[in-house]
């Protein structure tokens, strides 16, 4: 493990080059939050294609299945402030 | 970036990567761009640093191959990975983002993007825990881990097979195996390449070595937030059944991930590999290889080399892995409960499907029903909106293709604009 991710008050560990799906994953984060149009956000495709596990990464909304983590990112839920 | 204008090619897989070392080969220059963290596509997924690989021997002497190619070609080829491909426009102009953030005009387009997975429609399938065996795949790849807690794998097709097979030699075998067809069937395999028997067999065996409960036949039907996790309802021929799991891993087959690739009339665009037709690895190599050449000598005008007859022979091990794989899983959909989610961007459902009437126009789909309108575009609720509607005839796609692939953030087409504007055509 190289580092950690923030994650709603939680620091997680990761492997470098992982993505934040996938650390959130293995710390039993199956649910990212909730989209505007009810649906609950969380990995499905794995591969950027569903857009169903959107998250915010400071002004930033994007795919956390393609998301690398870095050392000390603060993730939120994707909904809740402005995407820029 | 590049002092010649370049050919790109999105994709680092094997078509695209193939494609590249034709076109450098030919004297071209070329980008070649990939959103993932490096080269390898689905197939050919690289473990993260220090992560034992799990690929085969042979899956690895088959890249190793490719990247030998690729570095033969020195400077002549540019890879960038963690770059998304946008779209292209009627000007010819490529929307880049990510690690490359930039709006260039290439000679030419090559788009070697890949497949998709297909999933059914099930009730519950939005459920988090609920991903497609392809994710399971792409964990185990970079990662060599199994995703946390009971690991179920239900829906049809080959890949099934495979994922449970790697899981069995993590020492995390699935729960079960539920698939819809019998492909046990000795004498439909006669016929396929033998490679491909091979890998199915030696996927069997860890699958039963390892005490898997394989169900054939069967068909999960829906799935519900249990007491722990997730719990899946499924028929199988002695009746309905339920299994516990935290994680279930669905897939229905692969299909070319082809949403958002529009043709431009400033430039040509090439589709190869999976994303043109879903015929695998060893097709996908060889469509990269013979499509690059092609677009060389058009490029450079010379004459076209021969076709790719590789091409054939993969085209009819596929159309008989089909038919062994053939079920009447989709005669299922029909019987939905009226609330199952269809579109999962935004949560458009059987009943919102049957209230646009019987034979809905896709205009109708689209700005009445929102089908096919979400962020994914339509790549996971199309095909089954197309068999609800019409069940006896091929699915259409809802309207015309539109970039971009994916959405993009305004700082982002920002940035690049300003690129382009610096640029001298």
């Amino acid at each position: 493990m190289s580092g950690v991710i923030h994650w709603q008050g939680r620091a997680l560990p990761y492997r470098a080059g992982e993505s934040v799906a996938s650390a959130l994953l293995r710390a039993g984060v199956f649910s990212f939050g909730r989209a505007a149009t009810g649906q609950t956000l969380a990995l499905f495709c794995g591969i950027g294609q569903c857009q169903g596990c959107l998250i915010r990464e400071g002004g930033r909304v994007t795919e956390a299945c393609l998301l690398a983590c870095r050392d000390g990112m603060v993730l939120t839920p994707a909904a809740g402030g402005d995407d820029v | 970036m590049m002092s010649e204008r370049p050919v790109v090619v999105v994709g680092a897989g094997l078509a695209g990567l193939a494609a590249a070392t034709e076109l450098a080969r030919a004297g071209l220059v070329v980008l070649v761009v990939d959103q993932a963290q490096a080269a390898g596509g689905a197939v050919h997924r690289q473990p993260l640093e220090g992560v034992a690989a799990v690929a085969s021997a042979a899956q690895a002497r088959r890249w190793s191959g490719v990247m030998a190619g690729v570095q033969a070609q020195g400077a002549r080829i540019t890879l960038r990975c963690g770059t998304r491909f946008g779209g292209v426009d009627h000007t010819g102009a490529v929307l880049l983002s990510g690690a490359l953030n930039a709006l260039i005009r290439p000679r030419a387009l090559v788009l070697a993007v890949g497949a998709r997975e297909a999933v059914q429609p099930r009730p519950g399938w939005t459920l988090p825990g609920v991903m497609t065996a392809g994710a399971i795949q792409t964990r185990i790849k970079t990662l060599a881990e199994a995703p946390p807690g009971r690991v179920l794998l239900a829906g049809s097709g080959p890949l099934l097979l495979a994922v449970g097979a790697e899981m069995c030699r993590l020492g995390r075998p699935p729960v079960a195996l539920i698939e819809a067809a019998r492909p046990l069937q000795p004498l439909a395999a006669l016929g396929l390449p033998l490679a491909y028997l091979a890998e199915a067999a030696g996927y069997l065996a860890r699958l039963l070595r390892a005490r898997v409960p394989l169900y054939w036949g069967a068909h999960l039907t829906r799935i519900e937030t249990g007491e722990a996790g997730l719990l899946a309802h499924f028929d199988t021929s002695k009746g309905p059944r339920r299994i516990g799991a935290e994680v279930i891993g669905l897939h229905d087959g692969i299909r070319p991930n082809d949403a958002g690739l529009t043709a431009s009339a400033a430039l040509p665009v090439l589709r190869l590999g999976d994303c043109r037709e879903a015929l695998g690895a060893r097709a996908a190599l060889a469509d990269g290889s013979a499509g690059g050449a092609a677009l060389a000598a058009r490029l450079l005008g010379r004459a076209a080399p021969p076709a790719a007859p590789e091409l054939d022979r993969q085209r009819a091990a596929q159309a008989r892995l089909a038919r062994i794989y053939a079920h009447d899983g989709a005669a299922r959909l029909a019987d939905l409960p009226d609330d199952t989610v269809i579109c999962r961007c935004e949560m458009r459902t059987l009943a919102d499907l049957r209230a646009l009437g019987p034979a809905p126009t896709a205009r109708a789909l689209r700005l009445d029903g929102r089908f096919a309108m979400g962020a994914c575009q339509g790549r996971f609720c199309a095909e089954w909106v197309g068999r609800i509607i019409a069940p006896t005839t091929a699915p259409q796609p809802i309207g015309a293709t539109r970039w971009p692939t994916r959405p993009i953030a305004v700082a982002d087409l920002l940035a690049a604009s300003e690129d382009l504007e610096g640029e001298t055509e």
